[in-house]
């Protein structure tokens, strides 16, 4: 088998280049699906079969369509800076102007919130700034980078340190891997080269890859003692739902990248499967485990809503050689959950909902909305991976969906662009939105909707996680009275010509509007 | 005394307390119908958002800051083959799609790298008449409060442009605090304008709720004088003022909190402008009395409270409101300040001015100011302090968190970033803004 990932090269290939990854797209969920062709650029990935991908294949190739205007975005910098800048017990260092360090205080609320949630103790976050200035531009900031590493190794007696490459220091050339190696051998503790420039990449989940590489490359344990319970669950900051979810399996979760400790990161070679509750986050980190160490990944769609979570468990218990109970389980969770749900359903009849969250956790969203018997005909996802690192076609979650929910009329890719927002939203009108990432909701609430700001990812999840978004769309829809109050007296920065398009894509198809002059 | 030690000197910034040149992004979006445009790499301006705005207060980011802002997202395509295409697109649909009066292009540090020549770009549209103007705020020339002196100049070169005719006695442009920055600025902005037009002032805000958008910045040549209010930014927007439109300026540099201050503080607006005192004296007198109406009532509280208060505090701020705090506190609560830092990079020229203003902030007692910017040394030297027998007093950020709870302290936050409060429009500043200041410190005392 061809090795998907490489792991001997300290950077990563791009999503857009490895995976083909998409960041504006408009049409409907099953045509996504189709012309992703999942399983032949799957089988570019596993090396099975001709396959291809991105622009080698141009049968393959997924039609973007080219805005010539962009509102502001995340960066795969910032991904880096709330990944590897959330472990306890290491240190990440951003060679980099201070401003590329002006996400901290929003890193650090979602840090100390994941740290309780895990039960960990709640301190601030620690993540050091080289703090360049413009002759550094001129002469290199090398020692600043050195001295910063040894700052850091005083101050706070790190395990590991990371070091972040930004836009302006990838472009005056930092060598930051030769200091990386250098500093290693100084300390003694890895020092893991990190290159995640914001330009770097069309779409921050990039950053999520760089990441994972640098953790699986110089953290996770290279001689590793099986441990037959474990199970990594790569993830963000959610609560712990996953540890009563797996418990009939005699399971022990081991959380991938965020609050875990050094340690927790180094065994993740030693577990015996690895799962995530996105596969857009947690495919690399996944595949990169099962390739070099030989970790299963579950191949499986995603724990959401009944079919999703079924197959998940199944997979699962495939890989523990527990298939004998796992039916039973299934069938007893279907039971004690199954009222509340039709109970939400009644409640919940006649709603309308809109999702707009990250590519793959966007699919899973849907699914525990259509179970609640809400309507769902409109979606963003801010980035499509047409294949997911692994290759496997049992992951292809956008197909999961259309096949076991049905299609989605309005299936839109979109990298938190507010100004398209208005046009996708009237489209279908929806009740409320869900919502993850910033810039999108303040709009929503402007032209009447509410927004669930899905902050604990791990909510929806399993079985409790379709009551849970039940019970939570209760209050949330309940606010738009507070919408409506906002949408009679606040005007949307927008110009008329612009709201009055009725396709948010126009510009992409037409540039020669452009040309016509002002209004 | 304080306990004095010398600080390491070290590039090395942990807990950051200011954004980059690119936050003055949020500068434009403050002007009423303003629209920046930020030209730099995705994530750029998005992460100043959440300093200056997402994470001081949760304050949001209005019309068209947040994920308004329209942003080229540089890629590394225009890395290697120039930007000044991917701008161009930008700010023609900007033009088309966003509906507003001014259009300020900010450069970041990847646009400054590879040179392109931004200037080039938006002379283009200036030339056909559009309200669009250019500044160049990379991340590498300093923090966000040079960055909004950048983008003030660039607006007042490129947009208000040359002006030979009367100047009007009695109209202010006011220089003030940092939008989103100053955790209170909305707040701020409307109570110095109350005070001002309390005692007879025209005033031009330019930033805020209570400004008029650009046509309020193209009356700016017309103002009788520049008022700066505040240690240091603003000085430079003053002296340009000076040198391009012969105005004059006043700089206080201390915000004034209290009756007392801000009684002195009209007084000597009303001299340097020479109008008639009539209207002041009144207002001041009307001002006052409503003043010591609510604090006689506060003074039962503070003088029987039986359960101990703080005595003494640290600020930890930028210049301007660390200054302006710890006056009120000192000269005017008699709480004992006992370590002042300033976390705000203040350029070197002007530190020996502040100090100075340390030096002299009430009868009898004299502060040593210490500039730090690095929330690790900051908060080493918060807990180094020796508050003495009653309960810490820390006026600071929320990075203080950590050590104030260790030292069982009380934090009052005043200083970017703020998130553990929602903030509207409260004001600590003038003269209603002293008692809400009293309210928070004792609120947080009582709890």
């Amino acid at each position: 088998m061809t090795r998907k990932i490489n792991l001997d090269l300290s950077s990563v290939e791009n999503r857009e280049m490895r995976l083909g990854s998409i960041i504006s797209w408009d049409g409907s969920a099953s045509e996504l699906a189709e012309a992703s062709n999942y399983d032949i650029r799957g089988q570019k990935r596993t090396g099975e079969g001709g396959g291809c991908a991105g622009k080698k294949g141009p049968g393959c190739k997924l039609c973007e369509l080219n805005m010539p205007f962009n509102q502001q975005t995340m960066c795969n910098h910032s991904i880096v800076g709330c990944q590897v800048g959330n472990i306890p017990d290491c240190i990440l260092i951003e060679h980099s102007p201070i401003g590329c360090s002006a996400i901290h205080p929003r890193f650090n609320l979602g840090y100390r919130i994941g740290l309780m949630r895990r039960g960990k103790e709640v301190k601030n976050l620690q993540i050091v700034s080289t703090n360049l200035l413009e002759r550094d531009m001129v002469f290199g900031a090398s020692d600043k980078l050195r001295r910063s590493i040894r700052d850091a190794y005083e101050r706070f007696n790190p395990k590991a340190i990371f070091i972040s490459m930004s836009c302006s220091t990838a472009i005056i050339g930092e060598d930051i891997e030769s200091i990386a190696m250098e500093m290693e051998g100084e300390l003694n503790i890895p020092v893991i080269p990190l290159f995640c420039e914001g330009f770097r990449s069309k779409h921050w989940s990039t950053g999520f890859d760089i990441s994972q590489h640098g953790v699986v490359r110089q953290i996770v344990n290279k001689n590793p003692q099986k441990q037959k319970d474990l199970i990594n669950i790569v993830a963000l900051w959610g609560t712990d739902y996953f540890t009563e979810l797996l418990k009939p399996l005699g399971l022990r979760v081991n959380y991938l990248i965020d609050m875990a400790s050094f340690d927790e990161l180094a065994q993740a070679s030693e577990a015996a499967a690895t799962a995530t509750f996105c596969h857009t986050l947690g495919s690399y980190m996944a595949t990169a485990l099962e390739e070099k160490y030989g970790v299963p990944q579950v191949n499986a769609s995603q724990p959401y809503g009944f079919a999703g979570t079924d197959d998940w468990l199944r997979a699962i218990a495939k890989i523990m050689g527990k298939e004998e109970i796992i039916e039973e389980y299934i069938a007893s969770e279907h039971a004690r959950v199954l009222p509340k749900i039709q109970e939400l359903r009644e409640k919940l009849k006649g709603i309308k909902g809109f999702v707009s969250t990250g590519s793959s956790y966007a699919h899973g969203m849907i699914s525990v909305l259509r179970e609640l018997g809400i309507e769902v005909n409109g979606s963003i996802v801010f980035h499509h991976d047409p294949v997911y690192d692994s290759g496997h076609t049992e992951q292809n979650t956008l197909k999961h969906l259309v096949d076991n929910y049905g299609d989605i009329e309005h299936f839109t890719v979109s990298k938190t662009q507010q100004f398209q927002f208005y046009g996708l939203l009237k489209r279908v009108n929806p009740d409320f939105i869900i919502i993850r990432h910033n810039g999108l909701a303040p709009l929503a609430a402007k032209v009447g909707i509410p927004a669930f700001a899905m902050g604990d990812e791990h909510f929806p999840v399993g079985y409790d996680g379709i009551i849970r978004v039940g019970e939570a769309l209760i209050e949330i829809l309940a606010r738009k009275k507070f919408n409506q109050v906002l949408q009679r007296h606040v005007k949307l920065p927008y110009t008329d010509w612009w709201l009055s398009q009725a396709d948010p894509f126009i510009l992409a198809k037409h540039p020669e509007i452009l040309e016509e002059g002002k209004q | 005394m304080t306990e004095k030690k010398k600080v390491k000197k070290s590039n090395s910034i942990v807990h950051s307390r200011y954004g980059c040149a690119i936050g003055a992004v949020n500068s434009v979006a403050a002007i009423p119908r303003g629209i920046p445009i930020a030209n730099c790499g995705p994530g750029c301006a998005d992460k100043q958002y959440f300093m200056l705005s997402f994470s001081n207060g949760f304050q949001g980011a209005g019309y068209s800051g947040g994920g308004a802002l329209p942003s080229s997202n540089i890629g590394e395509n225009e890395i290697v083959f120039g930007g000044q295409n991917k701008l161009d697109d930008l700010i023609k649909s900007a033009l088309k799609i966003m509906d507003g009066d001014l259009f300020v292009v900010l450069t970041g540090c990847a646009g400054e790298l590879i040179g392109d020549d931004v200037g080039a770009v938006v002379k283009g549209y200036q030339e056909k008449g559009y309200p669009v103007v250019y500044a160049e705020a990379a991340g590498f020339k300093g923090n966000n409060l040079i960055g909004h002196e950048i983008v003030v100049k660039a607006i007042i070169d490129q947009y208000v442009g040359d002006y030979n005719g009367e100047k009007e006695k009695g109209l202010i442009n006011l220089w003030f605090e940092v939008p989103y920055f100053h955790t209170n600025w909305r707040g701020d902005y409307i109570e110095i304008k109350r005070i001002l037009e309390g005692a007879g002032f025209k005033v031009q805000v330019l930033f805020g709720s209570e400004a008029k958008g650009p046509d309020e910045w193209k009356g700016i040549p017309k103002a009788q004088f520049n008022l700066v209010v505040s240690p240091w930014v603003g000085l430079e927007t003053a002296e340009h003022l000076k040198e391009k439109y012969d105005q004059p300026f006043l700089h206080i540099p201390i915000i004034p909190i209290g009756e007392e201050a801000t009684t002195a503080f009209v007084r000597k607006v009303v001299d340097f402008a020479g109008i008639d005192k009539e209207k002041s004296e009144a207002f001041i007198e009307e001002e006052a009395a409503r003043y010591y109406y609510f604090l006689e009532h506060f003074s039962e509280f503070f003088s029987e409270y039986w359960f101990g208060l703080p005595a003494k505090f640290t600020t930890v701020a930028d210049a301007a409101y660390n200054l302006a705090i710890t006056k009120f506190f000192t000269d005017q609560v008699g709480l004992i300040p006992v370590r002042q830092i300033i976390t705000d990079n203040t350029p070197e020229k002007y530190r020996d001015r502040i100090r100075e203003l340390y030096r002299n902030i009430s009868e009898g007692i004299s502060l040593e100011v210490d500039f730090i910017e690095d929330g690790y040394q900051i908060e080493a030297e918060v807990k180094k302090v020796d508050y003495g027998s009653s309960v810490p007093l820390i006026l600071g950020s929320s990075w203080e968190d950590d050590v104030v709870k260790e030292l069982g302290g009380i934090l009052v936050p005043i200083s970017t970033p703020v998130t553990s409060e929602v903030v509207i429009n409260r004001s600590y500043i003038g003269y209603n803004g002293a008692l809400t200041l009293l309210e928070k410190v004792y609120s947080a005392t009582v709890k």
